[in-house]
């Protein structure tokens, strides 16, 4: 399918169509802060924004998620309701990062070990129109792992912002199917977005070499740099709650008199109830035992497992830490340190 | 398990339960699946787990301790130790509740055809012991030699106690349990051996004499194995009980000869899911729910040492 062409004041006639067809999600600012959440038209679309405050796991996988609903919970097992449930979604100008966040998720959740129905169901009804950076912030490291501010990797239609018009190129099936009654870009919108493209890759400064680091890591475990990483930490958890791939979760029963809800919880590695045992063993009592599992988690265990980093140079931890934390300093030290120190 | 949502609990009625020991913190279930057909699917081997689910509380992993030979129940010996536990030790024979499963992986059987094998048990832990126990005494022509070596503090601590006195009686396999050294709040050992509970040597364990229907010893299980002394050739032992326990008896297998693949542990840890995905008790690469619960020696080596 040939590129198409949207202009900017023909976007709010665009998303209305959308919306018909279900629920649209996009970045909209609310108190000054840009988030992603469902809108009945374009003109609550914030698109001038780079980076907002939360990835868009949470239309998949909810901070909080009913998983069963039940009655009478002491004598009678069965619940009553399985709450999978999913209703067509588009993830609308989402960052590349964010898009690239749910393919690498979607490895956790839907693999052959087990599928976990309640995110599939959500996978499978959600379409994505990304929207490429023509500016990235000065905390944003995308392609240092693998991703870019054009990236189309998990979108079904790629959208770019051109002078004064948008250009979308639909990336699957399902893409073409969202933008097929849009009017053919002129090609030179495309060469123009081929030197924004170029232009913007240029402008990430932060320079992050994780080149092997995967590997290097493995032999890290014991290395006294991470009490030095951990030292102005205050194991808040924000990075994790913050983060596109975290998907740390917690199952807790609520109920009231007999009537209840079995619901899975965001939890994040960071706290130490996380893998308090019953008996009182504590396997991580250590705060720099709980961010080594967070960085080895993202840059070791994840590759071992699944072949991908589970890092999409958001930079949202950076930029959301309240001790300034920086993730790209602790990479450099990591890859830097001198193999003598490695045991 | 692909064709059904991993998170839903399978619904089964408490048979039986009974106070297992003297302290009456531990208790073990009997659960009867509500649908055939439930049970049938729930295939499972000996050192897996389950998901003892009591909607409105919660979950707890604990793993299984009746073998697959033995049909029509699944049984669980739990500790009262939180929310969810207390609330099972509450519950009343006929009781409904629920059960994900199973889980994790299992003791080697296969591997261990025509081979010996020395289980060493420790505590409460002994349940899928138990499972395995069973699982070879009944499949007994696929196995040689059959040694299990159990401690708990006190006589009164020790699980399955029917089944030990019959084990002993077995002529083809043999039992040895062991308490520990302080016997009763006094602690003299002379308590213990008026009760039958022979001393070994602290100082050395190897020269304690092992006789026909001797099976009972004070002895801390690192120093009954050195007791015992178990023939470390086409041997596996399989190791379950609490850290401090595994940590001074993998030294007395590894100086009788085991080699780090043949030594075999079963690991807890704190769990939600039981399936891989909520995130807490992996060590290193590997989940103890999935991955594990249970690690050769040699595979543990190669993991971080965060467990």
């Amino acid at each position: 399918m040939k590129p198409k062409v949207l202009p900017t004041k023909e976007l709010g006639a665009f998303v209305k169509e959308l919306v018909k067809s279900g629920l649209v999600i996009g970045p909209t600012e609310v108190k000054g802060v840009t988030r992603y959440i469902p809108v009945t038209s374009g003109d609550e679309l914030a698109l001038e924004y780079t980076v907002c405050m939360s990835g868009p796991k949470g239309f998949l996988f909810p901070q909080n998620e009913t998983l069963v609903q039940f009655e009478g919970y002491v004598n009678s097992a069965v619940p009553s309701g399985d709450m999978k449930e999913a209703k067509p979604q588009v993830l609308f100008g989402v960052r590349p990062c964010d898009a690239r966040s749910l393919v690498i998720l979607d490895k956790l959740f839907i693999n052959e070990d087990y599928v976990d129905d309640y995110y599939k169901a959500k996978r499978d009804a959600t379409s994505i129109i990304c929207f490429s950076c023509n500016e990235p912030r000065p905390t944003c490291f995308c392609t240092a792992v693998g991703g870019g501010p054009f990236d189309t990797v998990g979108c079904d239609v790629s959208m770019s912002k051109v002078e004064d018009n948008y250009l979308l190129e639909a990336v699957t099936e399902k893409g073409e199917k969202l933008i097929e009654g849009l009017k053919d870009a002129d090609p030179s919108l495309l060469q123009i977005k081929e030197k924004l493209k170029k232009q913007a890759a240029e402008s990430i400064e932060s320079k992050v070499d994780v080149e092997g680091l995967p590997q290097k890591l493995k032999g890290m475990f014991e290395d006294p740099i991470w009490q030095e990483m951990t030292d102005k930490c205050m194991g808040c958890g924000v990075c994790t709650y913050l983060c596109p791939t975290c998907h740390c979760f917690d199952i807790q029963d609520e109920a009231v008199d007999d009537k209840g809800e079995r619901i899975r919880n965001w939890d994040s590695c960071m706290f130490p109830i996380f893998t308090y045992h019953g008996s009182g063993h504590q396997p991580r009592d250590k705060r720099h035992q709980r961010m080594r599992q967070r960085i080895m988690h993202k840059f070791n265990y994840y590759v071992e497992n699944f072949g991908v980093i589970a890092c999409v140079g958001c930079g949202r931890c950076i930029t959301e830490c309240p001790t300034n934390e920086d993730l790209r300093d602790n990479l450099r030290k990591l890859k830097d340190l001198e193999p003598s120190k490695v045991e | 398990m692909s064709e059904m949502n991993p998170y839903i609990p399978i619904p089964v009625t408490i048979k039986r339960a009974i106070i297992e020991t003297d302290d009456k913190l531990i208790k073990t279930f009997d659960l009867v699946f509500n649908d055939k057909k439930d049970e049938e699917r729930f295939t499972y081997l000996p050192g897996q787990f389950a998901e003892l689910s009591i909607l409105g509380k919660g979950e707890s992993p604990i793993g299984i301790a009746s073998s697959p030979t033995e049909k029509g129940f699944l049984k669980f010996t739990v500790m009262k130790v939180g929310l969810v536990t207390t609330t099972l030790h509450e519950l009343e024979e006929g009781a409904v509740m629920g059960v994900r499963g199973p889980m994790g992986n299992w003791y080697p059987i296969e591997e261990m055809k025509g081979q010996n094998v020395v289980i060493v048990g420790g505590g409460f832990a002994f349940t899928t012991l138990r499972s395995l126990l069973i699982y070879l005494l009944s499949h007994r022509e696929d196995y040689k030699d059959i040694i299990c070596i159990y401690g708990a503090r006190n006589p009164g601590l020790l699980c399955y106690r029917d089944e030990l006195d019959e084990w002993a009686k077995r002529d083809d396999m043999k039992l040895y349990l062991g308490i520990d050294w302080k016997f009763g709040p006094e602690g003299p050992i002379e308590e213990a051996a008026a009760k039958g509970w022979e001393p070994v040597s602290l100082k050395d364990p190897t020269q304690t004499k092992l006789g026909k229907g001797k099976y009972k010893f004070t002895a801390f299980v690192p120093q009954l194995v050195q007791a015992v002394k178990p023939a470390a050739k086409n041997t596996y032992a399989i190791v379950c009980g609490p850290p401090i326990m595994i940590k001074f008896t993998i030294p007395v297998l590894t100086e009788l000869g085991y080699p780090p693949e043949r030594i075999v542990n079963s690991l807890e840890m704190r769990m939600k899911c039981g399936i891989g995905k909520c995130g807490r008790c992996n060590i290193g690469s590997k989940y103890v729910c999935k991955d594990g619960p249970v690690f050769t020696f040699k595979e543990l080596q190669n993991l971080p040492k965060e467990y």
